[in-house]
């Protein structure tokens, strides 16, 4: 029988883990052991729902619904002077809770602080834009499109940005292999030869670890190079390195090695 | 870093040579290969600086050319990606025959650490490569020494010969 | 449908559907000054750009995919390739993320050695930018110089791990080795040639008229877009925001050097340049106090150069030889690799670029649930949408040499 391997999260899993094991968690501190983030949070708090919020590795974390991201967003821009968005992005939770967690990461400069805001969505929904607040989600929510397909509501332009145009699949998804699936193994021979020429190219070789000292098509030992194709005894001569032809090369002097100078200190 | 002095003409100097066709197109071609400026990624650096001042490939007539119509051998120094796959095989085709291709550095050979959905495994599935330098990045000593090769490589061949258009397909 | 032939070639019997004078100019992807694979979409109005879209992604090699399937520690390579020009910058700023997550304290003397190489890199960084940029505005001059100073840099590096682009060397929880015999000596060779050298470029640079024709108000970024777009670094430091991570949110022993934080309020391609040169100098008063510390921690006999972390972190190598627990040890943490708290990290560190950041989101096993790389050439590759319109096309070289992106970065 072979070994279930689960199809919604295909990236790499520890082989072994002990029954027992109970990982530690990051210490979590209440928001009011801070001033400046109770204040923040405060603001917030009076005119949205929060559904969670503490404060971890000293930045304040801040849960809210995915509808109020743009306005919760504006009001720490306009009012609370987090006046730049340095990061969003999601992640996958699709396997376990059936959604994406989306955060924002934002940078107060008059404060020195820095919080993340963080929503949930269920598959298949997409976000407000928050381009119109900054500038930088632009790319940002181009770059969440095109790795886990989530749209963004009011977007200028939602095409993909890292992957070409005509791509299929969302390649941060936990679904999607590492090495691609079938539509990537085959994608640049498919657009420049067409199909008709995987056979010829052939597939993929992903073992790039593997080298075979007999294969003379594919590899040369070094000090030891024969023609390609050569089957391989063991028994090859050495090959002197020199660079050049033994009569020597037309109009330029023979390299002599005593004659040269090496220069130890390049700083000299 | 070895200093010489090379005396370019054998016979003390004396302005007559007297040499088969061969030789003189082969002595030509091999000593200015004229490389396209093709730094994909790491590898593209350590280009640069083989041609910056310490190694100094102009030396061997090796002088960047951002042109491909220009431009003799193309050095594919770094990552190769799907998206960018159909412009090395456009730029590879608008170079003029005879030509020669290096694949610089593991990832432009095999497609090295980025054994990923998104990289080429090894730019010979898009075009015909002459030398694989590896290294990751490779030294410039490294290029410079595959360009020696690829010299010695050029004086072995028929000059005189029609050039064979090397395809992959 | 055309019939084309000798007498008649395709293009003589086009008719355009426009009658604007409107032209689509496609830059790239592969063009010796883009500073990597940038391809720039510019609509153009006789020589001014009207509209311009950067297309990245030719450089995404899946680093983030990457980093969801490997162990940390395996990771650690990756992240060299990421920002090539100044490797170890990332390298630490994946192990500082790393090592906030776990709780960790790392020894002081791996702190100094730290502190060194980040500031190398920087010169590094610096000193290629202004090599490829001169070069890009036709300076050859400035371009060999500035190699032949890196060339120096990157002997040292070479010596302390042995790459010269890719160094791979620093460690989560410390540095693996302790510095060479040579490196102090070379450094001070270099630190006491660098102000000459740095004095020759702004000779060569600062009255050249061609220089300033083509930086004094080209490419003005104002400090609200500059915000708005989340540039950080010299670029942000160029519209007169004096924001640098090292001064601001200190981390490793940032907090008890002096220097200071060149700023600039006019923003145009020329306070940039300003900027990196300052930034060099200053980069060179840090790496002298840095030697001062280093001397200290040899004379104070603080040899540790590994955090102890029995858990998280290898024991140095000798007990990894001669004791049975510790080698039991190394081996799990190499074939299973370490396992982190459950939780999350954001943690930024400034590298030359500017902004350099980690999210890590864990889940207690060995691998990183979701790591992303909050890199700064992304921002400062989507700030030419706004920036080029305007311009001329000889200025967009200009303007992208100044913005120091870097492809490795921006497409991960």
């Amino acid at each position: 029988m072979r070994a279930y391997k689960p199809k919604d999260n295909v990236q790499a899993k520890a082989y072994y883990t002990d029954r027992f094991y109970v990982s530690p968690q990051v210490p979590k501190s209440p928001v009011e052991s801070d001033e400046i983030f109770a204040k923040d949070l405060e603001a917030i708090k009076a005119n949205f729902t929060v559904l969670d919020a503490y404060i971890q590795v000293e930045q304040m974390v801040v849960y809210i619904n995915p509808q109020d991201n743009f306005k919760v967003l504006k009001l720490l821009r306009d009012e609370c002077e987090y006046t730049q968005l340095s990061e969003m992005s999601a992640i996958d939770w699709l396997a376990t809770r059936g959604g994406f967690e989306i955060f924002y990461q934002m940078l107060s400069m008059n404060k020195r602080k820095r919080i993340r805001i963080k929503m949930f969505i269920n598959k298949g929904e997409s976000v407000n834009s928050v381009e119109k607040l900054f500038r930088s989600a632009d790319w940002s929510e181009r770059e969440m499109f095109d790795m886990f397909g989530i749209e963004a509501n009011g977007h200028p332009f939602m095409k993909r940005i890292l992957m070409p145009y005509d791509w299929q699949g969302f390649p941060l998804l936990k679904t999607y292999p590492l090495q691609g699936d079938e539509f990537a193994a085959w994608y640049e021979v498919d657009k420049i030869y067409g199909k008709e020429a995987r056979d010829i190219i052939g597939p993929e070789l992903r073992d790039s670890a593997k080298v075979d000292r007999y294969d003379s098509e594919r590899f040369a030992r070094l000090g030891y190079e024969v023609p390609k194709g050569t089957v391989i005894t063991g028994n090859e001569p050495k090959n002197e390195e020199n660079y050049q032809e033994e009569g020597g090369v037309f109009m330029i002097k023979k390299f002599d090695k005593k004659d040269s100078v090496v220069v130890d200190d390049p700083q000299r | 870093m070895a200093q010489h002095k090379v005396n370019y003409t054998q016979n003390g100097g004396l302005p007559v040579a007297l040499t088969s066709i061969d030789k003189i197109v082969n002595w030509g071609r091999s000593n200015s290969i004229w490389a396209l400026t093709y730094g994909l990624a790491c590898c593209g650096i350590e280009m640069m600086a083989s041609g910056a001042s310490r190694y100094d490939f102009d030396r061997f007539g090796t002088i960047f050319r951002a042109s491909p119509r220009q431009a003799d051998v193309m050095i594919v120094a770094g990552t190769l990606t799907k998206k960018h796959a159909e412009f090395i095989k456009r730029l590879y085709d608008q170079m003029t025959e005879p030509k020669w291709v290096i694949s610089m550095g593991s990832c432009a050979n095999t497609g090295g650490m980025f054994n990923t959905y998104a990289t080429v495994q090894g730019v010979d599935r898009i075009i015909p490569v002459d030398l694989y330098l590896p290294g990751c990045a490779p030294r410039p000593e490294t290029l410079q020494y595959g360009v020696m090769l690829l010299q010695k490589k050029i004086r072995a061949n028929k000059a005189s010969r029609a050039q064979v258009a090397k395809r992959l397909m | 449908m055309q019939v084309t032939n000798r007498l008649n070639p395709f293009f003589e019997n086009i008719t355009f559907d426009r009658e604007d004078n409107e032209m689509i100019l496609n830059f790239g992807p592969q063009h010796p000054s883009a500073h990597g694979q940038l391809r720039l979409m510019l609509h153009l109005q006789q020589e001014q750009i009207t509209k311009a879209h950067p297309d990245i992604g030719y450089l995404h090699r899946g680093m983030e995919k990457m980093a969801e399937n490997m162990i940390y520690n395996e990771f650690m390579p990756t992240t060299d390739r990421m920002d090539y020009i100044a490797s170890s910058s990332n390298n630490y700023g994946f192990a500082l993320a790393v090592e906030k997550l776990i709780g960790l304290e790392v020894p002081r003397r791996a702190k100094v050695i730290r502190m060194m190489l980040l500031e190398i890199n920087r010169l590094m960084s610096h000193l290629f930018w202004l090599a490829t940029t001169a070069l890009d505005i036709g300076a050859m001059t400035v371009f060999l110089f500035a190699f032949r100073e890196r060339e120096y840099l990157m002997d040292i590096i070479e010596g302390y791990c042995g790459a010269r682009l890719t160094h791979a060397a620093i460690r989560i929880g410390g540095v693996p080795l302790d510095i060479q015999d040579t490196f102090i000596s070379q450094l001070k060779t270099f630190l006491d040639k660098l102000p000459q050298n740095i004095k020759d470029y702004e000779d060569l640079l600062d009255t050249n008229r061609i220089w300033l024709m083509r930086m004094e108000d080209v490419g003005t970024i104002s400090k609200e877009m500059a915000l708005s777009w989340g540039c950080t670094g010299p670029m942000l430091r160029a519209s007169g925001v004096a924001w640098d991570i090292r001064k601001e949110e200190p981390y490793e022993l940032y907090d008890e050097v002096e220097f200071r934080v060149p700023y600039s309020d006019k923003g145009d391609n020329f306070a940039r340049y300003r900027i990196y040169m300052e930034e060099m100098r200053e980069s060179a008063k840090i790496l002298h106090q840095t030697i001062d510390m280093y001397e200290k921690c040899v004379k104070d006999n603080q040899t540790e150069l590994m955090a102890h972390a029995p858990k998280y972190i290898s024991a140095p190598k000798l007990d990894i030889m001669t004791q049975n627990y510790s080698l039991m040890q190394h081996f799990v943490l190499v074939t299973q690799g370490m396992r982190p708290p459950v939780g999350e990290v954001y943690v930024v560190t400034e590298s030359p670029k500017g902004e350099l950041g980690f999210f890590i989101n864990s889940q207690g096993g060995p691998y990183p649930y979701r790591l992303k790389l909050r890199a700064p050439s992304f921002w400062h590759t989507g700030i030419l949408t706004d920036l080029l319109p305007g311009h001329y096309i000889p200025d967009v070289v200009s303007i992208i040499g100044t913005t120091n992106i870097v492809f490795g970065e921006v497409d991960r």
